[in-house]
This record gives C-alpha cells, sequence and structure tokens, in this order.
C-alpha cells in the first residue's frame, strides 16, 4: 500500500509493500520499536538510531517529536485519498482573509478601523501574551471588512480578528 | 546560618533556591498559586501555602499575603528569586519592617537601581562609564523628539522602572518615534506599574556582557568575572556563557573594578549583577540587576561557587571567607534558555500540558528546571521551563557538550525553543565567538527551521507504520521490515505481511 505524509509543507511518499518497504521510491530496512506504556518509539533506519516520541491526534494525524522538534504529520493511505478527491473535499475557497490570534492572548489595541486599506506587513492588532506585546501585522495587502475584537477582550489561538477583503485585480482565491 | 526560608517564587528558580536552601539544611516554605498545586517547586519544598489564583497579580505579586505566611509558619528570612516581587523596593521594605530577613540587597539600594535614570546619575558619580543619553525620564512626545534630537538617532526608549525588555524600543527616526514612544509607556505601565520613559544613545552592534558581584554586611564586595548574553531576542537573554571569548584578564579586571565600584556606590549586599554594553573595546554600564540572575549557573560552574549559598549565608551575617584574588575562573560554562516558545514562529509562546520529558545527563551537564511531565504550561507566567547549562574544559567542550545534550533533551506536548540553541551550537560565528546583540537577527537561517531530508524521511516513515500498525494490531509494540537482521519474531512478520522474507 502506498502513503502519502504531509508534514511541514511537504508531501512525502512511503510504499509498505510485499516485497520492500520504500519512501519517496528508496528502499529501507526499518525496525520501529515502542516502550511499553510510554509514548516513545525507537526507529532504526538502515541501521541509523532515532528517538522519536509520537502521539495519536485522530485518524491519519500525528504528532512526531524528533531532533528537538514537534511535528504534526498527516497520513493517507492510497484509497483514502482517492475517495476523498472523488467526494471533492478540499476545494480553495475566496472571500475575506483572516488575521488570526497566533496564540491565546489578550487584545492590546486595534490598530485599525473598518474601511481602512492596510499594506502588506501593517500592523493591525497588539496582542499580549506572557507580559510582552506582539504585533500581529497583514499577510498581503487588504481592505478592512471587520474588526471583531476590541482591546481587553481575550481571544483563542486561531481566533479571528480582522478579517480583510483583497484589494481589486487581485484574485481572491488561493488556489 | 538562617533555620528557614520562605521563597516568593514558582518555576525552576524557586526549585533552585529549595535546592540551596536544602542542602545548608535550613527549613523551606513555599508559596504557590491554585493551578500550581503540584509543580515542581511546591513538591521539592520542605512546606507550601497556597496564596491566591492563577493571576500573578492575586497570588505571586501579592507580597502581603506572603508576608503573612511567612509570618504564620515562622519563616525566618524571604527570598524573591528573580521577577515577581524581586526588585520592588516597597516589597523589600515591607519585609524588612515586618522584622523578617530579605534575601537581597536592602530596599534603599533596590529603589536607587531600579529606577534606571537615577541608577544612571550614581554611576555617573561612582565614575562609571554610561551609555551617552538622558539621566532623567522624558514627559511627552514632544518632549521625547527633542532630547533625541540631542542625542542623535537611533535613540532606545526604555522603562525607567524597567528591565527585561519590557517597556524598550528602538527608534531609527522621528517619524517612528511618537508610536514608538506610547507602546513603550503602556508595556511599562502593564510591567511595571509606572510609565515613566527615558531616552539614550542606541548602539549599533554591541555585545551584552555583565559582571557578577557579591557583597556581604562587612562591607567586603567581590567580583565573579563576567558572563556574555549577546545571544537575546527583543533583549530577552537566550544564550549566555562564561567567561567571554572576548574578554581578557585586563578587561575583566578594568570591568571587574568598575563593577565592584558601583556596588560599593550603593552599598551593596548579596548577589547581584552589574550588566555592561561592549562594543570596540569600551564599555558602558547598562544597568544594575538587585537580585539572582536568571544565568548565575555559568558563574556557579566556573568559579566553583553556589551562589544561593552565599545569598543565604551574607542573610545570616557571614562575612565573604575569600578575597578577590582567590576568585579563580576554571574552564568555560555555558547556558541555554529553554522555553515554551516556538523559534520557528517568531517566538510565540506556547502553550499545554508537558506529555513528555527526558531530560540530558552525563558529564559536564546540569539542568535547572521548573517542569516535570504533566506538567500543565500556561500564559500566567514566564515561559522558562528550565536551563540547560554544561561546563566543559574549554569553550569548544562546552558547546560540543551542549550540543549532545540538546540531542538528549526531549520536552513534548508544548513547543520549545530547544531545536534553535541546537543550531546556535553548530552555527560558525557562534563557535567563533563572534557576537552581538544583533546576533539573531543577522542569523535569521537560525529561525528557518525547515526540517532536513533525513528527518523527513524518519518522520514519514514513522508515521506511517504507526498508522498501519494502528489500523492492524493496536497492541503492537514493534514492527518494521523484518529479516533475519532485524531480528524481528515470525508472528510480526506474520502480521505484517510486507516484511520482506
Amino acid at each position: 500500500m502506498r502513503y502519502f505524509v504531509s508534514v511541514a509543507g511537504e508531501e512525502l511518499e512511503v510504499e509498505l509493500g510485499d516485497e520492500a518497504t520504500t519512501v519517496e521510491g528508496g528502499i529501507v530496512e526499518a525496525d520501529l520499536a515502542r516502550v511499553e506504556g510510554t509514548d516513545v518509539h525507537h526507529l532504526l533506519l538502515d541501521g541509523v538510531s532515532h528517538r522519536v516520541v509520537a502521539t495519536r491526534e485522530g485518524k491519519g494525524a500525528w504528532v512526531l517529536h524528533v531532533g528537538g522538534r514537534r511535528y504534526s504529520v498527516g497520513v493517507e493511505d492510497e484509497r483514502t485519498r482517492t475517495i476523498r478527491r472523488m467526494a471533492g473535499v478540499g476545494q480553495g475557497s475566496g472571500g475575506p482573509r483572516p488575521v488570526r490570534a497566533p496564540m491565546p492572548g489578550l487584545v492590546v489595541k486595534v490598530e485599525v478601523v473598518e474601511g481602512d486599506v492596510v499594506e502588506e506587513g501593517r500592523g493591525v492588532v497588539i496582542v499580549e501574551a506572557m507580559k510582552m506585546e506582539n504585533e500581529l501585522r497583514a499577510e498581503t495587502a487588504g481592505k478592512v471588512r471587520r474588526v471583531l475584537v476590541a482591546p481587553g477582550d481575550a481571544v483563542e489561538k486561531d481566533q479571528i480578528l480582522v478579517e480583510l477583503d483583497p484589494l481589486d485585480g487581485e484574485d481572491p482565491t488561493d488556489g | 546560618m538562617l533555620s528557614s526560608v520562605l521563597v516568593a517564587n514558582r518555576g525552576e528558580i524557586a526549585v533552585r533556591i529549595i535546592r540551596g536552601a536544602r542542602e545548608l539544611g535550613v527549613r523551606t516554605v513555599a508559596v504557590y498559586s491554585e493551578p500550581d498545586r503540584l509543580a515542581p517547586h511546591v513538591m521539592e519544598a520542605d512546606e507550601a501555602y497556597c496564596i491566591g489564583p492563577a493571576a500573578s497579580s492575586e497570588s505571586y505579586l501579592r507580597g502581603d499575603r506572603i508576608i503573612q505566611v511567612a509570618r504564620d509558619v515562622g519563616a525566618e528570612a524571604i527570598h524573591p528569586g528573580y521577577g515577581f516581587l524581586a526588585e520592588r523596593a516597597s516589597f523589600a521594605r515591607e519585609v524588612e519592617e515586618a522584622g523578617l530577613i530579605w534575601i537581597g540587597p536592602r530596599s534603599g539600594t533596590i529603589a536607587s537601581m531600579g529606577d534606571k535614570t537615577e541608577a544612571r546619575q550614581r554611576m555617573k558619580a561612582a565614575g562609571v562609564p554610561i551609555v551617552p543619553g538622558l539621566v532623567e525620564p522624558v514627559v511627552g512626545v514632544e518632549a521625547a523628539l527633542e532630547a533625541a534630537v540631542g542625542i542623535g538617532y537611533p535613540v532606545l526608549l526604555k522603562a525607567a522602572a524597567g528591565g527585561g525588555g519590557k517597556g524598550m524600543r528602538a527608534v531609527n527616526g522621528p517619524d517612528e518615534l511618537p508610536r514608538a514612544f506610547e507602546a513603550a509607556q503602556r508595556e511599562a505601565l502593564g510591567a511595571f506599574g509606572d510609565d515613566a520613559v527615558y531616552l539614550e544613545r542606541y548602539l549599533d552592534r554591541p555585545r551584552h556582557i555583565e559582571i557578577q558581584i557579591l557583597g556581604d554586611t562587612h562591607g567586603n564586595v567581590v567580583h565573579l568575572g563576567e558572563r556574555e548574553c549577546s545571544i537575546q531576542r527583543r533583549h530577552q537573554k537566550l544564550v549566555e556563557e562564561s567567561p567571554s571569548p572576548v574578554i581578557t584578564p585586563e578587561l575583566r579586571h578594568a570591568m571587574g573594578t568598575a563593577a565592584v565600584r558601583a556596588a560599593q556606590a550603593v552599598d551593596y549586599v548579596g548577589a547581584g549583577t552589574v550588566e555592561f554594553l561592549f562594543q570596540d573595546g569600551d564599555f558602558f554600564f547598562l544597568e544594575m540587576n538587585t537580585r539572582l540572575q536568571v544565568e548565575h549557573p555559568v558563574t556557579e560552574l566556573v568559579t566553583g561557587l553556589d551562589l544561593v549559598a552565599w545569598q543565604l549565608r551574607v542573610a545570616s551575617g557571614e562575612a565573604l571567607s575569600f578575597e578577590q584574588e582567590d576568585v579563580a575562573l576554571s574552564g568555560h560554562a555555558i547556558e541555554c534558555r529553554i522555553t515554551s516558545e516556538d523559534p520557528f514562529h517568531g517566538f510565540l509562546p506556547s502553550t499545554g500540558v508537558v506529555d513528555h520529558l527526558d531530560l540530558p545527563a552525563g558529564p559536564g551537564v546540569r539542568w535547572d528546571g521548573g517542569i516535570h511531565a504533566g506538567f500543565p504550561v500556561s500564559l500566567h507566567y514566564d515561559p522558562l521551563l528550565g536551563k540547560l547549562i554544561t561546563h566543559g574544559k574549554d569553550r569548544g567542550e562546552a558547546i560540543r557538550r551542549m550540543a549532545r545534550a540538546l540531542d538528549e533533551l526531549v520536552v513534548g506536548g508544548v513547543e520549545t525553543s530547544a531545536a534553535f540553541h541546537r543550531g546556535v551550537m553548530d552555527e560558525e560565528d557562534f563557535r567563533g565567538g563572534n557576537l552581538s546583540i544583533r546576533y539573531v537577527e543577522e542569523h535569521p537561517e537560525l529561525l528557518d527551521g525547515a526540517p532536513s531530508r533525513e528527518e523527513l524521511r524518519v518522520i514519514a516513515l514513522t508515521a506511517t507504520l504507526l498508522e498501519r500498525l494502528r489500523a492492524s494490531s493496536p497492541q503492537a509494540t514493534r514492527m518494521g521490515t523484518g529479516d533475519g537482521r532485524t531480528g524481528l519474531s515470525s508472528w510480526q512478520r506474520a502480521v505484517h505481511p510486507w516484511s520482506r522474507r
């Protein structure tokens, strides 16, 4: 069976075949063992030692700790992918571009009002977390459609703070 | 020696102080906020008392409650650690007035050094070189604009009451000043309850080098050499080391003497730090921190002195048992601050439960931590999870040891800064000792964080095997492309038909 693994913006192909296991087309020898009662795994990949702490987040969704970093990893087998694609899930959509809170925190200041035209990189909202102020900037130029928070509001990670409409002449879809 | 001490802090520094006190046979009393019921400092102390809910303003900053606990349980002294109440002169005075021993300099000393403009005046008077700029707070944007012209752009706006980068803003020209002024005032007010700010000249590529000092109540003050803390981000230190790769014995003597003079000018008692900016062979007084520093362990490792133990001895009235010429630096030590921040996404704070913790060990490795597996990391407190410190016979050995130790460290459940530090250990300018406080912005590649091809292969294969294993035999603890050499048993091969025969 072929699997598609998405991690850090990349997609890799792994095949667990009857004859051989391949990663990105290259045949490998692998031995994965788990320390019982823990999330600690150890992979010998062609004899090279790798410690991996892995937790399952849901079907085909894992968080792997490798080389001092955590990675969110998606795994999908070929059949599931085909079915999903036929169902037409995953279409890009147009509409407003949100500015989201990258972490939970407290809104200190909103630097735009509805109708403002902002350039890319312009500060939009200041959020305080852990006693430090973080200025959130517009990732693309746009016109402020809605401001959804006010100073003093507590916000959650990924909460939409401000919505921007793309400027005329720009393709609003991201593909 | 004191019989007991209340530790008015949490996290790694509370654990560090409790360790030092217990080694001297001093009874330790912890205080904690409601969500810290199971925090390491609560577990390590002899006694622990709850002082309020999660918000620091209702718990760790409630000096009145802390003093009340100390009285109720008969604690003789209060150790504030760093942060929270450590540099609040008013709290130190209340402790003194309550008849308790304050582990730190006298409240008057804290007040004179806590106000950064007054500190600059005092240092200037004591003949310690200061960064050119104002020695008074500036009132209003207009006055700030005027002062900036006199000093010359770029200028640095700083909180008069502050430290740690809060309320600090660099300004390149007059157009940037009004906004920066407003932000600096707001941050200063939030962090210190005082919105006074002042201006000084912004040095372009200085190194941050600080001198550890130690004074007793008998008028003795010594310095314990320097620490270089140039690797910073937004004025928060990330990596510290001792000695500095650029400080010669002559410079150490000059800076050490200036630091001792600075300490004597304010009748310093206990452990303190005189921070300098160092550029082109010149050094300028930056500020004095009237407390134990986060990075004190590197000094402990190269001097062989236990700073917490000395704080307790000095507070007990003991005189220093050594003189300046007895202080010798041995080898090299490096510290990496492991914080719950994601270095590859602008050091954004990360929260969650530490679901896994593997700590490095072995020769020359020290971990001063404030977490354990199962501990929740929230936004209420400082993101410092712990400090990894290594000691080697020279700088190269300390660096290689740190790289090895970082490879052993696993903190699961939250993002941490560990991978950034691992990158620094391999980076050429760091290895060559070519540092300045602009180091992080001059090395954007360290914040890129793209995994290597090999890491991607490991991740892809592991995730696939795990997903397949889960679908076929959730109880199994092992799988792979088995054959005789990998030693997988026959049942495993039977379970996994893709195994090579």
